[in-house]
């Protein structure tokens, strides 16, 4: 369990949902997810680069003549005072990120699901976690659930994993969305290579002209697969069915009138 | 040899799934290879091609990039985003971690494997650093506009080369940014394509970067400038694959139309110092789309949609023109996919993600020897038995008797009850297994059907008593410590008495089951085994390993038997030797304790004991004596191998009784007619 700082973007609303996934995790799993948050996230570069903006200071102005310990005591000044511009600005930055987090929260509340089920859902979450000593396999299992905590008097976000929230292990509570998500991007990828190995424009003929092509350069004829085989042209077999069937009818049809 | 009323089976409809990737370890001389439904085996070709370990598929687990990196780790990644190891000693999946950047297509390491490149569908190439137990994110090179369909990293380790579709990209590993951006021409013999997908790239030493496109060209580019230096047109059809052999002489590559081709750099004249690359020899083994190539010190490695892993070895690289350097092709895995019920005369199919039970067909019908009889009962489709979940089945068993069928997906045991009502049959679930059968490497019952064996991954065996519609866990025989390693192979001994469990590499263990201890370690051989059995009666193990060797321990007497030990001394027949394909079965005639039943996929032998080894000099795939010969000759010619290859090929065959044989059959022509169709190729004259 990992207390993000607040950042307003990263805070999708969220519909769990009960899918049945086997095993239940282990906490092995939530270092894991922890990992990986952070490349993706972007927010550890962000202090290094504010601290060295105070010391770029060097003008080429005329050289004056000045006592080491004024230029000191100037230097010192104007470096504090852009220090206290920086941290003016962050603190009213993060005002403002405040400011949308408690709308955002607000807003994801109205779509949030029944208290109830909600404190239900952390509670377990938080006894099962330290509990669990069995392993697990999968990661997509370690969907993100995000849900705001009602204790505190300044709204937090906590970003928490829940791996099994009733006492049936068989069950692990994931985000529908991100597995949608990452369904369809699958599917198109199987989709690309599926168009540009088989698509139009391939080149390919179909595995029966391919056997019937090789049995005729055989020494030793052989039945045509088609044949052998009665899995193929089922689809066809079926539509000249339907056709002759409605065919039939027509025809019984047409002479009474 | 005996005569035996045979079933000849031909209805398991078992095809093989074709070969994604390929990846070759030069340091243990293995070969990784990916297919399209996730599974991921290793063969070891230095033990005989033999297929030691296998990772079962996941349906959302679309393998598409495969390799070794820090030394022995072997990492794959797929169309589901994640990244996985695997751990080669408990045969599991260590951990898999998510590189969020969509579907991943390509991974590389470094020259020194200590980082991994992954190329995803957004378009970014992410690089992480391996740790010695997991793997961490480093960062993001520049992103690109399409995804990275290939990547190779330059040998000293600053450079990289990704191909995408319409262009080639180097990066500079340090600044992570693009250095040359590579547009290659979409034009196929005037006509432009759609689009140009890089399959493959290969970064030379010397700067060169050769490229695999889908318009059937390879490419040579020079990194420095970003220029193409020359361009080969050999197919029609995409070229999907490149392997480049470490020294940088000779480089495969595969193409959609099954040819594989070797280029090779020769000198532009003889005696100058300028070499060029040519294209030297095409070698047509695949029909389908060549999908991976491999190149190790001494062959080329191929695999494709058409399920085949062909080996190729290189004449010139051969020292020694033994059998060694004959092509391989591997289409069937060496592990058992059928068990057989002899009492109710049943087979149990293992797919992908379903079991089917079939009952064979009868016939009353009598003939001589070599007819085919005609069935008075056609074989009965019993039971289609699916899977929950994407999970592919590990292993399956049907009992004896016939009435509990077992089997086992990565985290899921199933024990089933079958009950027989005259016609039609119920199903019924064991429910509550206990929490440490999460799955098993193999699963045997005994002979009698009472108890159940089961080799669970974290390399302990169990032992369950079953009682009528429920189960009783009687036992655990713990690895010994210190060791991990799964068990993979088991054999019990039809009184019950004793179990023989093996690895993949240390030696076969016997337990007693009875006294519920280990009773003794047969002495470790260098080649892993590939089949067990215990003979009834006399208790002796026969142990079958990769390089053909057959032992036979007797396990009272704690020690190699009398004939062992003579065929030791005098060695097997150099044709027996030379046999490509691993025996995966052993069985034993009820009533003739001096036969052994083998067979591998090729041929099924008879093993006659009280007859006189074949010398070399002797013929060893005897036809049948002729019959008017004296019966002096027909003697002195016998000997004990009696080897029939009638059948193949071969994936299963056991004795139902004494006088009846079942053999499955799997002919090839059945698996390429439900393959994806191929290239069509114009034959002259037809």
């Amino acid at each position: 369990m990992v207390q993000l700082r607040p950042r307003a973007s990263r805070t999708p609303a969220s519909a769990e949902a009960m899918v049945d996934e086997g095993p239940p995790a282990s906490e092995e799993e939530a270092e894991h997810g922890l990992l990986l948050g952070q490349p993706s996230s972007g927010a550890a570069a962000e202090p290094l680069e504010e601290d060295e903006e105070g010391d770029d200071e060097f003008d080429d102005e005329a050289p004056e003549e000045l006592t080491f310990a004024s230029a000191q005591v100037e230097a010192r000044e104007e470096e504090r005072r852009v220090w206290e511009t920086v941290r003016r600005d962050k603190t009213l930055l993060k005002e403002k990120r405040k400011r949308r987090e408690e709308l955002f929260i607000e807003q994801k509340k109205r779509k949030l699901l029944p208290d109830t089920i909600l404190e239900k859902l952390a509670t377990a979450s938080q006894t099962d976690i330290k509990k669990s000593p069995g392993k697990l396999k999968e990661v997509n299992l370690q969907k993100k659930n995000e849900e705001c905590e009602k204790g505190s008097g300044s709204k937090k976000v906590k970003v928490q994993k829940v791996q099994s929230i009733s006492q049936n292990k068989s069950y692990v509570a994931l985000r529908l969305k991100d597995q949608d998500l990452r369904d369809s991007r699958q599917q198109a990828a199987q989709a690309f290579i599926h168009n540009s190995l088989y698509g139009p424009g391939t080149n390919r003929t179909t595995v029966n002209k391919f056997l019937s092509l090789a049995n005729k350069r055989l020494p030793v004829k052989k039945a045509a697969a088609q044949f052998l085989n009665n899995a193929w042209g089922t689809q066809k077999k079926q539509n000249a069915k339907k056709f002759k069937r409605r065919w039939m009818i027509r025809r019984m049809k047409t002479p009474k009138k | 040899m005996g005569e035996f009323k045979v079933h000849r089976v031909r209805f398991f409809n078992y095809v093989p799934s074709g070969i994604r990737c390929v990846a070759y370890n030069n340091q243990s001389n293995r070969l990784a290879v990916s297919r399209t439904d996730g599974t991921v085996e290793i063969y070891n070709l230095s033990a005989n091609y033999f297929q030691e370990k296998f990772f079962p598929g996941h349906e959302s687990r679309a393998t598409e990039a495969l390799c070794w990196a820090a030394g022995q780790r072997l990492f794959s990644a797929g169309l589901n985003g994640e990244i996985i190891e695997y751990d080669l000693q408990a045969l599991n999946i260590k951990y898999a971690v998510d590189a969020f950047g969509g579907p991943i297509w390509s991974m590389t390491t470094n020259p020194s494997g200590s980082q991994l490149l992954v190329g995803c569908e957004d378009g970014s190439v992410k690089l992480f650093q391996i740790t010695p137990d997991k793997i961490q994110f480093e960062r993001n090179f520049d992103r690109q506009k399409s995804r990275i369909l290939s990547l190779s990293w330059h040998p000293s380790g600053t450079h990289i080369a990704a191909g995408s579709i319409d262009y080639i990209s180097v990066f500079d590993v340090k600044s992570g940014s693009t250095i040359h951006k590579m547009i290659v021409d979409r034009q196929y013999m005037g006509v432009s394509k759609r689009k140009c997908i890089v399959w493959a790239v290969a970064f030379l030493s010397d700067g060169t970067v050769i490229s695999a496109d889908s318009a059937g060209k390879v490419q040579f580019w020079d990194s420095a400038t970003g220029t193409l230096v020359k361009s080969h047109l050999i197919t029609n059809a995409d070229v999907q694959s490149i392997a480049v052999a470490d020294q940088e002489d000779s480089f495969v590559v595969g193409t959609a139309e099954g040819t594989v081709f070797h280029f090779q750099l020769v000198p532009v004249t003889s005696n100058s110092n300028e070499k060029q690359w040519v294209r030297t020899k095409p070698f047509q083994h695949h029909t389908h789309d060549v999908r991976a190539v491999a190149h190790s010190p001494t062959a080329l490695i191929s695999g494709g949609t058409d399920t085949h892993l062909v080996i190729r070895p290189l004449m010139e690289k051969v020292e020694v023109k033994n059998y060694d350097a004959a092509l391989r092709k591997i289409t069937f895995p060496h592990r058992r996919l059928i068990s057989c019920s002899k009492k109710r005369q049943l087979l149990l199919f293992q797919f992908a993600h379903h079991l089917e039970l079939w009952r064979l067909g009868s016939t009353v019908a009598t003939g001589k020897n070599g007819d085919t009889l005609p069935l008075s009962k056609n074989a009965d489709h019993l039971l289609h038995l699916k899977t929950k979940g994407p999970e592919n089945i590990i292993c399956s068993s049907i009992s004896p008797c016939g009435s509990w069928i077992a089997y086992s997906t990565a985290s899921r045991f199933f024990l089933c009850r079958l009950n027989y009502e005259h016609d039609n049959i119920s199903l019924k679930r064991v429910s509550k297994m206990p929490a440490f059968l999460r799955s098993a490497l193999q699963i045997l019952f005994s002979e009698d059907s009472t108890k159940l064996f089961v080799a669970s991954n974290q390399g302990s065996l169990h032992i369950m008593q079953l009682v009528e519609g429920s189960f009783k866990h009687l036992h655990a025989f713990q690895p010994l410590s210190g060791t991990v390693e799964a068990m993979c192979l088991l054999a019990v001994s039809p009184d019950g008495n004793w179990l023989a469990a093996s690895g993949t590499s240390a030696g076969v263990h016997v337990y007693n089951v009875k006294q519920l201890k280990l009773h003794c370690t047969v002495p470790a051989y260098n080649f892993p085994v590939t089949a067990l059995a215990i003979a009834p009666s006399t208790n002796n193990l026969v142990i079958a390993h990769s390089d053909q060797q057959v032992f036979e321990y007797s396990i009272p007497d704690k020690q190699y038997t009398e004939w062992s030990r003579a065929v030791q001394k005098q060695g097997f027949h150099h044709l027996w030797l030379q046999r490509d394909t691993p025996i995966t079965h052993i069985s034993f005639h009820p009533k003739r304790p001096m036969h052994i039943l083998l067979h591998d996929a090729y041929m099924f032998c008879i093993i006659d004991k009280s007859l006189p080894l074949p010398s070399d000099k002797t013929l060893l795939y005897n036809p049948l004596p002729p019959m008017n010969e004296s019966d002096v000759v027909r003697r002195r010619t016998a000997h004990a191998f009696k080897i029939s290859k009638i059948y193949k090929p071969l994936l299963f065959l056991d004795l139902l009784d004494e006088r009846t044989l079942v053999a499955v059959e799997r002919p090839l022509d059945d698996i390429i007619a439900q393959l994806p169709p191929p290239i069509k190729k114009k034959k002259f004259g037809t």
